[in-house]
């Protein structure tokens, strides 16, 4: 690789470097996979609980479901910035904007909750924000229909207090807006791994 | 009008594909440039010293665990060579 090159062979190497280089981001899909799964469970757990009485019934499986995505996101994401082979200033960006929905989340959890009011509708509504970033940075469309998926499922639940259509907004946003995106993305993933 | 020079630095396949991954990241390990260019391991330190001569790149020696690691990262004057290049490109494309 160290011949003489005409100006188009110049540019086409540099187009084709600079792609391979914005496609290195940092492997996302378990994350979605991850979350995808354990708020589906918690939201199917709260249904199913629902006439429980006290915290069982009421966010118990949402503090179960918090605190294990977090230790595993935390352990996993604090083991690959370590042998991250390429730092990629979009992967900062990804980082940071997870990170504020995570507090505005929470925020918005403390807030409802002490007003007596479901945080359901307006978290699945702030999901679709950092969704459809990442989706719209990672030029994968997948997670930008995700993130609108989101806002939709935010805007109906907001109009129901019926527990089983709740549930099953609930449960297809994260169907359709995390697993079936991260699933996709691990697909994609992989395929660049072995190449 | 005359064409602008080629940097003769930058005009050689493995050292501008080096640039060309480096614009787009903060920083790069050893490995993942071997890995995205298919050089192998002694032509690419050979590049890589060039482009450090030269100010092009910095280069970072850390260990990575118990592994020794180098990550390479565009400088400024790394950058504004490689704009240059591409200006002085797309000169001789549009003759």
């Amino acid at each position: 690789m160290d011949t003489e090159m005409t100006p188009e062979q110049s540019l086409r190497l540099i187009q084709s470097m600079i792609g391979q280089a914005k496609r290195s981001f940092s492997r996302v899909s378990f994350y979605f996979l991850l979350w995808g799964v354990l708020l589906t469970l918690a939201m199917l757990a709260t249904y199913f609980l629902r006439d429980q009485p006290g915290a069982v019934g009421q966010g118990a499986p949402w503090g179960a479901a918090g605190v294990l995505g977090g230790i595993i996101s935390g352990v996993r994401g604090a083991r690959e910035g370590r042998s991250a082979p390429v730092s990629n200033p979009m992967d900062g960006l990804i980082g940071w904007l997870w990170s504020s929905f995570i507090i505005t989340m929470i925020i918005t959890i403390v807030l409802s909750v002490t007003s007596g009011r479901d945080p359901g509708p307006m978290i699945t509504l702030l999901t679709g924000i950092p969704t459809f970033m990442t989706g719209q940075v990672m030029r994968f469309r997948p997670l930008i229909l995700g993130g609108i998926i989101f806002w939709v499922a935010g805007t109906a639940m907001h109009f129901t207090q019926d527990a089983l259509t709740l549930t099953l907004l609930y449960c297809g946003a994260m169907l359709l807006g995390y697993i079936i995106p991260g699933l996709m993305l691990k697909r994609q993933e992989d395929a660049v791994r072995t190449t | 009008m005359p064409f602008a020079p080629l940097d003769p630095l930058l005009h050689n396949q493995l050292r501008l594909a080096v640039v060309s991954l480096l614009v787009n990241v903060e920083s790069a390990d050893f490995t993942w440039l071997l890995e995205k260019t298919g050089a192998t391991r002694g032509n690419l330190s050979v590049q890589l010293s060039k482009l450090k001569d030269a100010g092009y790149i910095k280069v970072k020696k850390t260990f990575k665990g118990s592994y020794p690691n180098t990550s390479c990262s565009l400088t400024a004057k790394g950058l504004k060579a490689f704009e240059g290049y591409v200006e002085a490109i797309k000169g001789y494309l549009e003759q």
